[in-house]
């Protein structure tokens, strides 16, 4: 299968006690790619660096293959292709929702205010009279309805989301992973979304890509049907257990039994032990990776 | 399309088995496209690159041809690979019915028996 990439990057930042270092980044184009990782592992500076809100970094980006991380600060035909959304304060407390349209009409080119009205309604953002409403009367989930409401108003090919899922009820999360299927189909193949999130199993049915970022690095990258053949999901016997734990990449055991991660290649070293085969979910792979990480780094 | 999350049976899986079923029982034209990648995984409500992989599967078996940038289209089905894809179906079904009959203790003769009733009532309908 042929992929293109709607970014790529090589990035290097060290803050002091923190390191974040990714020689080969590959977002693909035409997918929805998750970011995962534990609290601390980089994933909200990478977002930032790749969004232009993080400025001091040593490395280089291209998106979409043509645009260079120079232009997308100088041309604002890059700008206006990437879209993003995240927690911080992007839109000012005082500013009432109104302005938020209005100053995005201003920002971006391709805005376009009955587009935002008609996604404010659909996502049921502030209510009545919600036109007036300030942004910091609203909760977190509605101002992350806002933020996705602002960006699904442009024309946009890439979206940076970082942690999309966080703030929104279980129902909004379902509504989300319909926009974010809306999004890739309305251009097929032409647009990207590339998201932050802690709620991997909420958000598996539309990660077609992941990266599992441990300690400011990429500790595994796939698509997510390469991954679930990578890895598989054992159950064995108590009798297995020592020679399970040599195997298994994470590995939980008790009295009747053990079960955990084990790379595929690896399979044949539990040859004659009483076991069976499950495909991983997207989150049992995440969370072996990286607690092998940490593993990893406790070694030294 | 029914799929099933937690049957074991990968969901790529699924999803090509049953357009292998539509395709050999015609109802697809030849030449016809089928759903785009990202309008089939919206319709299922499944990650793009499960259905991006059920369609390989099919287009590795012949089913379908990829078009870059336009999809995948059905392919003309021949009729030796028709029967030939039945056949192997119908050899699969009995072998496995073959397995049961041993678990269950049944002599070939029995096992000959079930088969001929099944097929006297299937006449009658």
């Amino acid at each position: 299968m042929e992929v293109n990439y709607a970014i790529e990057a090589s990035l290097h930042k060290s803050y002091s006690k923190f390191e974040l270092n990714i020689p080969r980044l590959m977002v693909p184009k035409g997918f929805a790619t998750a970011l995962i990782g534990e609290n601390g592992a980089g994933k909200t500076t990478l977002l930032n660096i790749l969004a232009g809100i993080r400025l001091d970094y040593q490395g280089k980006i291209t998106y979409l293959g043509r645009y260079s991380d120079r232009q997308r600060e100088e041309l604002s035909e890059v700008k206006e292709k990437i879209g993003y959304t995240g927690p911080g304060g992007y839109y000012l407390p005082q500013w009432k929702i109104a302005q938020v349209a209005q100053i995005s009409e201003l920002l971006f080119s391709t805005f376009r205010k009955e587009c935002f009205d008609m996604w404010c309604r659909q996502l049921a953002i502030g209510g009545d009279g919600a036109a007036n409403k300030r942004i910091s009367s609203l909760s977190d989930g509605n101002r992350e309805k806002l933020m996705i409401a602002g960006v699904l108003s442009r024309d946009t090919e890439i979206l940076l989301m970082d942690e999309p899922a966080s703030p929104l009820d279980p129902l909004m999360r379902e509504r989300l992973c319909e926009i974010i299927r809306d999004y890739l189909l309305e251009d097929e193949g032409e647009r990207s979304v590339f998201f932050s999130t802690h709620n991997i199993a909420d958000m598996e049915d539309v990660t077609d890509y992941a990266i599992i970022m441990a300690n400011g690095q990429i500790a595994e990258a796939g698509f997510v049907e390469d991954l679930k053949e990578k890895y598989v999901y054992v159950r064995g016997e108590a009798e297995d257990i020592p020679q399970a734990k040599k195997t298994l990449f994470r590995i939980s055991s008790g009295k009747y039994g053990f079960e955990g991660v084990c790379l595929a290649k690896k399979l044949e070293q539990l040859a004659g032990c009483d076991i069976s085969l499950e495909t991983p979910s997207l989150s049992q792979i995440s969370v072996a990776v990286m607690e092998h990480s940490r593993n990893m780094e406790r070694q030294g | 399309m029914k799929i099933t999350q937690n049957s074991g049976e990968p969901i790529y899986h699924q999803i090509a088995s049953q357009f292998k079923n539509d395709i050999l029982a015609g109802k697809y034209a030849q030449g016809e496209y089928l759903p785009s990648i990202r309008r089939l995984a919206k319709d299922l409500k499944i990650s793009v690159i499960t259905t991006m992989k059920a369609y390989e599967e099919l287009a590795g078996e012949g089913l379908v041809t990829a078009v870059q940038g336009k999809g995948f289209y059905v392919n003309a089905q021949d009729s030796e690979m028709l029967k030939e894809q039945h056949l192997r179906k119908v050899e699969a079904s009995l072998t496995e019915a073959i397995a049961a009959a041993e678990i269950a203790g049944l002599t070939d003769a029995e096992l000959m028996d079930i088969l001929q009733t099944l097929l006297a009532m299937k006449e009658e309908e």
